[in-house]
């Protein structure tokens, strides 16, 4: 139990108080902090609606000539809060935030490269290493060269879509009951993990392209 | 409760304003209906400071002495006055963070400490105290004009300042007797004014070129909320340096010790200012100057103009798209560009900010007074009495600690939303470690030493515990300000520990203390008075000064005109023990004009002198 520091009821651990509606400046996880328990399926409109009411509420500015106590509860309420709408705005770092909450830690040294996109993973990279020899050749093929790693772009934002589109899948199934903690974790770190990996082989074909259009 | 007001200190001009049935009004002097007050401060041989217009007049009296020699503007040692501007680039930096040329225009006691100490006669003073001069003068101004208290203020920072700027910024207030209210980034003032007229609304680009810093800032404007999106921008970079440009075009050719004569460079930047200023709506301005009998007359052209600017201009294109970047837009999805700062009534500077966005940028609110008028809305949000508006900014520049290896790790990414915290556990490495030590940097650079060193702290004691066993939770917080707070708990006892953190730049508590103390103000003395100190003075140097010159050039002239010379000399000598202040100017000015000749040879002769020096190692 804790005390408001704005009028003194004690009450369970959450952002406003239950009686006054002050900030009440202690530490919840994301989605409490933003009021949506248990929830993953989240319409961004929505959620950004939520994040300005509650900043409306609570934040410093609205806190500019009160006591010390409540301003600095303002403070680490809409501390919280920015971060946790932070967190939960991109599906992708909301379902690692879940798995965390759970221990379930989507490790980054995972050297292995998932099965479903090695593939790929092999072919950019055999492109990018002959287009930077083209290039540093100057060889008449860049041109084309060039144009395939651009298709080859549009190939990976296209399977990119299908994982956001499977994260947001399983979300549903989950706020809707159809699935255990147990099956949406190994779902979502499958899903996360391949989108780490063509996060950055997407980076890296950015990165070969720009290079190419400076030289 | 008193109002709380804005202010916008620039870089060039400070304003300060207030909320006028809910509307943002600047407050003019009621002396001399000026809204601007020139952030320019005059500190007199014997302490009396003078601010804005006044200090300008009072420049060609306190800058230098007259001998010619002279690189800067106070002496060590000396009883010299000096005049300030600018002062805002020197803000929060140590001596080793200037940049060469805002090293070379003052001379300094100290560069080598955590903050930077303007050498003014035998006193030394900080930027802050210095800035709390013109903060102090605001505030004397908006109690004459409204016969209120001022005593609390929102001020204005560049988007770009970082931790140890925005803390001077509130140490200057502190000095000044204010208690500041909160510090609001200057782009987003700049859309708050815009925002509450409704002039722009959706996503919106504020750029901001001031006199001395570049800001840019993507914002959401929505339902009067202010949501900044990501900011960019240089905090050296401004009308100042275009300013430079044109004096470095102005004085080219001339030798070194010529253009290092102060008196020479600070007549080249007004006149480099001014012609700047005509450039807006001529095509050609005319600058003549004329230091000591010698004469140089050019012609700038607008072509010419935009050439000099061109490249500092290309700069702040490429913060713009680095912000848009970041803010994840195209700069076809702006819906709105807002102008600020005096920089941006160059067409150069709106013709490419037109091409970037591809649409016609706002300026119909003044762009020298917006930030203070968004300031002022900003004051009236914080009184609650703006009931829907509010602004969430971000932090500009990322923050992290120093970890093996002299690796920075990042905490808090740049363009997170404000107030923001991150929690980080510490523990120690080695068994019965006392200590942890933390080192917080500032900055985008992935090495500690290539980012800004914000603080240093010590975590501990603690008592003998094996390597490991000790959880202290850190909780970094930048509240509404961009300011760091740090705090620490110990996760095993759940007690709180204290953080002694040590500012790496900047002034401490105590200084700041015993600086309040020692403020006397000296505004308050009699005019009079000070006006006899300024003429005592003027005879001072310009006797030094013509004692130095007749003694090493004294084939230069000849006997009946240092007869002539030696004349008025004495009388000035006699005269600048009394308390006549008019003969004393009188004789001043007569004998300034009659060694102006003397004056005019030497200065031949040290052009001669460096051409022919100049040719010789060409031949050799």
């Amino acid at each position: 139990m804790i005390e408001c520091p704005s009028c003194g009821r004690r009450q369970h651990p959450r952002l406003l108080c239950e009686s006054c509606a002050a900030p009440l400046g202690v530490e919840l996880d994301c989605f409490a902090a933003l009021g949506l328990s248990n929830k993953l399926a989240l319409e961004p409109g929505a959620l950004e609606r939520v994040y300005h009411d509650l900043s409306r509420q609570i934040h410093p500015d609205r806190f500019a000539q009160a006591p010390v106590r409540a301003r600095d509860a303002s403070l680490r309420s809409t501390a919280l809060l920015t971060r946790s709408y932070r967190t939960l705005r991109d599906p992708v770092t909301r379902g690692r935030y879940w798995l965390e909450m759970r221990g379930e830690k989507l490790s980054d040294d995972n050297k292995q490269v998932p099965p479903e996109i090695a593939e790929a993973v092999f072919e950019v990279q055999d492109q990018l290493a002959c287009l930077r020899d083209a290039v540093r050749a100057g060889s008449p093929e860049v041109a084309t060269m060039a144009g395939e790693l651009e298709a080859r772009r549009a190939a990976l934002l296209s399977v990119m879509n299908g994982y956001q589109i499977a994260l947001r899948g399983n979300f549903v199934l989950w706020d809707l009951g159809r699935s255990n903690a147990q099956e949406l974790a190994t779902e979502l770190k499958l899903i996360l993990s391949n989108i780490a990996y063509l996060t950055t082989l997407l980076r890296d074909v950015d990165f070969g392209l720009e290079n190419l259009k400076a030289a | 409760m008193p109002q709380i007001l804005g202010i916008d200190l620039g870089t060039t001009n400070s304003l300060i304003a207030r909320l006028v049935d809910g509307k943002p009004r600047v407050i003019a002097d009621p002396a001399t209906g000026a809204a601007l007050l020139p952030s320019v401060v005059a500190i007199a041989p014997d302490g009396a400071v003078h601010t804005g217009a006044r200090a300008i007049e009072l420049e060609p009296h306190l800058a230098a002495r007259r001998d010619g020699a002279v690189s800067a503007v106070g002496f060590p040692g000396g009883a010299y006055g000096a005049v300030v501007r600018s002062v805002k680039r020197y803000m929060g930096l140590g001596g080793a963070e200037l940049a060469p040329e805002d090293r070379a225009r003052y001379a300094f006691a100290d560069l080598s400490g955590p903050v930077v100490r303007f050498q003014i006669g035998d006193r030394t003073l900080t930027p802050p105290q210095i800035s709390a001069e013109l903060l102090r003068a605001l505030k004397e101004r908006a109690e004459r004009a409204t016969g209120d208290t001022v005593d609390r203020v929102v001020i204005t920072v560049p988007a770009y300042f970082n931790d140890g700027q925005r803390q001077a910024t509130k140490d200057a207030g502190r000095l000044a007797g204010l208690e500041v209210v909160r510090l609001v980034n200057e782009p987003t003032a700049a859309a708050l004014a815009y925002g509450l007229g409704k002039l722009a609304e959706g996503k919106v680009a504020v750029y901001d070129f001031g006199g001395g810093t570049f800001d840019i800032s993507i914002l959401n404007v929505k339902g009067g909320i202010f949501e900044v999106l990501s900011t960019n921008g240089d905090t050296h970079l401004g009308g100042d340096d275009i300013d430079a440009a044109i004096v470095d075009w102005l004085l080219a050719g001339l030798p070194a010790e010529v253009i290092r004569d102060r008196h020479l460079w600070n007549s080249a930047r007004s006149a480099a200012e001014a012609a700047k200023h005509h450039l807006t709506q001529a095509t050609t301005a005319e600058i003549t100057l004329e230091p000591r009998g010698h004469t140089i007359h050019k012609r700038l052209t607008r072509a010419e103009l935009e050439r000099l600017a061109e490249p500092l201009v290309a700069r702040t294109i490429t913060r713009c798209k680095l912000a848009l970047a970041d803010a994840k837009l195209a700069p076809a999805e702006i819906d709105a560009v807002v102008l600020v700062g005096g920089s941006t009534r160059m067409p150069i500077v709106r013709e490419r900010v037109r091409e970037l966005f591809a649409r016609e940028p706002l300026c119909s609110i003044d762009p020298d007074e917006v930030v203070a008028l968004g300031a002022a809305v900003q004051a009236g949000v914080l009184m609650g009495t703006q009931g829907d508006l509010l602004l969430l900014d971000v932090v500009a520049l990322s923050l992290g600690i120093e970890t093996m290896g002299g690796v920075m790790e990042r905490l808090i990414h740049r363009n997170t939303t404000i107030p923001t915290s991150v929690t980080e556990m510490f523990t120690t490495a080695v068994d019965n470690q006392t200590h942890v030590d933390v080192h917080v940097v500032q900055g985008e650079r992935e090495m500690a030493a290539d980012c800004r060193s914000l603080a240093r702290f010590k975590l501990g004691p603690l008592g003998a515990q094996p390597a490991g066993l000790p959880r202290i939770a850190v909780t970094f917080l930048i509240d509404a300000n961009g300011i760091l707070n740090v705090s620490a708990r110990d996760e095993r006892t759940g007690r709180e520990h204290s953080v002694d953190v040590k500012p790496s730049y900047g002034l401490n508590d105590d200084e700041i203390e015993r600086m309040l103390e020692e403020a006397i103000d000296l505004g308050e003395q009699d005019l009079e008075h000070r006006l006899l100190i300024v003429a005592r003075n003027d005879a001072e140097q310009i006797l030094a000064a013509l004692a130095k010159q007749l003694g090493e050039y004294s084939h230069l002239i000849d006997a009946e005109e240092r007869a002539s010379v030696a004349v008025v000399a004495e009388r000035l000598e006699a005269a600048r023990m009394g308390e006549d202040r008019e003969s004393i100017s009188n004789l001043v000015e007569e004998l300034n004009q009659l060694s102006t000749p003397f004056a005019g040879r030497i200065m031949d002769a040290a052009i001669k002198l460096a051409l022919e020096k100049k040719s010789v190692e060409q031949v050799s």
